[in-house]
């Protein structure tokens, strides 16, 4: 007699595996999230270098628990510890659930299994991140009220009136797109040089 | 984690005053009322022990207001622009900050999950929620010992990514499978409602908290 | 009431992990599994706590399992692990919280228990288990010892009916093993049933109601615990097993500092940060072609000395000399080796023959295939390291040590958790490498080891 339990929800096993990737995956996301503190530029692309790095954990997620449910948990986890440590508006809980239910969409449909589903599912899944600068679109008109009350010459707001133009909000949903396909290349190439043939997926 | 003779406050009330501080992030209240809000918090924060750390915010407050209002005006371009979305940024997301902290700090885990249980958050949810928080430290730990074997082994350069991320990502599905079976064996999986021996009740500083929070951010709607 | 009725188990690919086994277990019955390493023991286990066939898939399961009157496979694990509760081996992987409270009171909180019940069984573990030291602890500054004893109490809080133990003492040193006879004894008096799976045998003894003896998935011979404690020592090493009884006899102490060939450690101190130093002034020789062992409780600076000697840690004050030259800590870490409890932390290729040359870029194929060999590791040379047992990887591990030619090896608990044969292998390997001119220091509980394979003993 065979046992092949495949329960449709997420099992006690399911929810810790995911729990431990999304640790890995955070403890990744907030180094770069940090180095991206720099300058605003480079907090528009950080969702794009985030998904770049990141694509091992979560496909390795992927792989381990092949059920509906698991990125949309593994994103909620993420939003709702930036949220609780007052580092991002509720926004990026906004955007990461949004995200996850496209990834999870994706992977429904892709059954679960197959290399691309779980590549569009990352690409979906990275776009999440986006609501930690989108803010700085949200929040425009008063930010320009406030800054020229603050006394910053005219040159200064042009340069910073064309970081928040609508073509920088093209990048911001473009970086992530690249990235994660940068990304889930690269855990690709790591599975096979490791992780399949160690056995552990 | 708790000294007894301070503030302790509950972790609902902490979650409340994040949302209020999230809302005042978006309004923009008036500079007083951001003002007050910040001393209120403030307060709090050395109230339940964290004197320190109260001081250094408000110095970081008071930071962010010269770099706004003088330094950068009369900085060169690339600071200019560089630093004052950041500092306008950091202005608006101080009070959710000094709460965050203040959580992270005072706020035992067991206290948080009792807490969001009984708002009713989704209990597996709360599982994935503890696991993740209970494994940070441990890669920590497992980081420590991959460097430790790094430097023994003479590891340089692009080679330490590669050797870093491998035995993390193997360690960490074999205690996935550990751990699951330490937790499935105690019952994890049991349907019915969990219980705690932890009560938690909203007291009069509480209240205070809530109903101060409530006001200011009635005032900023209002004022805005 | 246990009843494992004509079984047969094969994970998913593989068949005969467990063949046609049959046992029942009383009441209030203390029973050993014991056996060389894949007989079968740890698998017989998971049938009884219900992780077969619930948590494993794609196996193959024949036969039927009941526990306390309830059929395994149809019963929930929720269900099940109000009467059987599990204890494992590795202690860093069985907590899912971060303070000892939580994890005490996590099984019955699962259970949906009555808080003030809940508070008095906590109360009578406390008490029963002398656990006040534990209480309201960050678990990440435990040592092992204090963690798998906390596993045990997070279980015995539960009071299942029957207590599954699977090699509980692989981390621990000597206190902490007698300490879980202490706690088995416990549970006997209270009348649960206690199923236990171990290599280390000499705590057991006086015990136990029945031993059975698996070999190749198969249950090979059954004694009574008398029978088994009395079995002529010639027997126990056909079987396979480690001592039945304490390792008596001690070994010469370690040579005082100074000598000129080999490690010497003169006047050393080390600590962490500003606290007091772990140990001070501490003074000893390792000669070449000798083998040291190194003693101590838990706590007391082996794992400090051993990172310090490394080149990991910095020292406060003392000196080491390899070969009358003073060795600061960048020179060290190139001289030095650990072989670490966890060997999964040191190796990075992805080929056995890849970490060959990790560890040598200028050595040639031949030289690496010589030491694969010699180390029984050459049909591997393109296996990835993590796919190798821990027995392989463990060899591995000292194989890239050699061939990066470090003078000084320190192994790090090289046999917890290893049968008899194994622990015999892990000691050739290290009578080779002392008798081939390096310096080898072993820290370990293991006596058994520290016999077979040590010269002299460092007690700190």
């Amino acid at each position: 007699m065979s046992s092949n339990r495949l329960s449709r929800g997420l099992n006690g096993k399911d929810l810790i595996t995911v729990g431990i990737f999304s640790a890995v995956y955070f403890v990744i996301n907030f180094a770069f999230m940090l180095l991206s503190a720099l300058h605003p530029i480079l907090w528009i692309l950080m969702p794009g270098f985030i998904a770049v790095f990141s694509g091992i954990p979560f496909l390795l997620m992927c792989t381990k628990v092949q059920k509906p449910g698991g990125v949309l948990l593994m994103g909620v986890i993420t939003g709702l510890i930036y949220f609780v440590t007052g580092m991002f508006t509720v926004i990026i809980l906004v955007t990461f659930v949004i995200a996850c239910a496209l990834a999870e969409l994706s992977r429904a449909m892709m059954k679960y299994a197959s290399f691309k589903g779980n590549l569009a599912a990352f690409v979906m899944f990275s776009l999440g991140m986006t609501g930690s600068p989108l803010p700085i679109w949200l929040t425009r008109d008063s930010f320009f009220a406030q800054i020229s009350s603050q006394g910053m010459p005219e040159s200064y707001i042009e340069t910073l009136k064309a970081i928040s133009s609508p073509t920088m909000l093209i990048v911001l949903f473009a970086a992530p797109v690249i990235g994660a396909f940068i990304g889930a290349y690269i855990a690709k190439g790591m599975f096979k040089k490791h992780f399949i043939k160690a056995g552990i997926v | 984690m708790n000294k007894p003779s301070c503030l302790h406050i509950d972790p609902r009330t902490g979650l409340l005053l994040l949302v209020m501080s999230n809302i005042l992030a978006f309004i923009q209240p008036s500079f007083p009322l951001e003002l007050g809000w910040i001393i209120f918090l403030c307060l709090l924060t050395a109230l339940c022990g964290c004197g320190k750390a109260a001081v250094k915010w408000l110095l970081v407050f008071g930071l962010i207001l010269c770099l706004q209002f003088y330094i950068l005006p009369a900085s060169p371009k690339l600071i200019a622009t560089g630093c004052s979305i950041f500092a306008n940024y950091t202005r608006r997301m101080l009070s959710c900050a000094i709460v965050g902290m203040l959580m992270v700090k005072r706020t035992p885990l067991r206290e948080l999950i009792v807490g969001l249980r009984t708002w009713h958050f989704p209990q597996k949810l709360i599982v994935a929620v503890s696991v993740t928080l209970r494994y940070f430290p441990a890669i920590r730990e497992e980081t420590g010992y991959i460097r430790d074997a790094m430097k023994l082994r003479n590891i340089h350069g692009l080679q330490k990514v590669e050797a870093l991320v491998v035995p993390l990502m193997i360690s960490a599905t074999s205690t996935a499978e550990e751990l699951s079976a330490a937790a499935v064996t105690r019952g994890i999986e049991n349907p019915a409602p969990k219980t705690s021996v932890v009560e938690l009740r909203l007291n009069a500083a509480d209240w205070t908290c809530i109903v101060t929070g409530v006001l200011f951010t009635a005032a900023s709607y209002l004022t805005s | 009431m246990i009843s494992i009725e004509n079984v047969s188990f094969g994970y998913s690919g593989e068949k005969g992990t467990l063949r046609d086994i049959t046992l029942r277990i009383k009441d209030g019955e203390c029973v050993l599994l014991c056996g060389e390493s894949g007989c079968g023991k740890t698998t017989v286990t998971k049938l009884i706590n219900g992780l077969i066939p619930h948590f494993t898939d794609g196996c193959s399961l024949a036969g039927k399992v009941s526990a306390e009157g309830l059929p395994v496979d149809e019963t929930e694990l929720y269900e099940l692990a109000k009467r059987v509760g599990s204890v494992f081996q590795n202690p860093k992987s069985q907590f899912f919280n971060l303070d000892s409270d939580s994890e005490l009171a996590f099984g019955l909180e699962n259970q949906g228990a009555d808080p003030a019940f809940i508070r008095t069984r906590l109360k009578e573990t406390i008490q029963n288990l002398q656990l006040t030291s534990l209480q309201g602890r960050n678990i990440f500054s435990m040592s092992g010892g204090e963690k798998q004893l906390l596993a045990f109490a997070s279980v015995y809080t539960m009071n299942p009916a029957v207590f599954v133990l699977d090699e509980p003492t692989a981390n621990l040193d000597e206190d902490a093993v007698t300490r879980l006879g202490e706690q088995i004894r416990l549970l006997k008096r209270q009348g649960h049933t206690v199923i236990i799976a171990e290599h280390r045998l000499w705590f057991l003894s006086g015990l136990i109601d029945r031993a059975v003896f698996l070999k190749d998935g198969k249950i090979a011979r059954s004694f009574t615990g008398a029978q088994f404690f009395s079995l002529p020592e010639r027997e126990r090493i056909g079987m396979g097993l480690r001592a039945l009884t304490p390792s008596s006899g001690s070994l010469p102490s370690a040579l005082p500092c100074g000598t000129a060939e080999g490690l010497s450690v003169e006047g050393l101190t080390c600590g962490f940060g500003r606290e007091e130093p772990v140990f001070r002034s501490l003074s000893f020789s390792a000669v070449t072609g000798e083998v040291l062992a190194v003693c101590g409780k838990n706590g007391v600076g082996k794992t400090t000395l051993t990172r310090c000697l490394c080149g990991l840690t910095r020292e406060r004050a003392g000196a080491v000399r390899l070969s009358g030259k003073l060795f600061n800590r960048k020179q060290r870490t190139r001289a030095a080796f650990c072989v670490m409890q966890d060997v999964n932390h040191q190796l990075f290729s992805d080929s056995v023959m890849g970490e060959c040359l990790l560890a040598d870029p200028d050595c040639t194929n031949a030289r690496a295939e010589d030491v694969l060999n010699l180390f029984g590791l050459l049909l591997f040379r393109d296996k990835h390291p993590m796919a190798l047992s821990g027995g392989q990887k463990q060899r591995l591990a000292v194989a890239t040590a050699v061939l990066s030619g470090k003078e000084l090896l320190i192994f790090d608990e090289p046999t917890s958790g290893l049968d008899y044969a194994h622990m015999m292998e892990v000691s050739s390997i290290i009578r080779k490498l002392a008798k081939e001119g390096r310096i080898v220091l072993i820290v370990t509980h293991d006596r058994e080891l520290i016999h077979c394979a040590c010269d002299r003993v460092l007690e700190l």
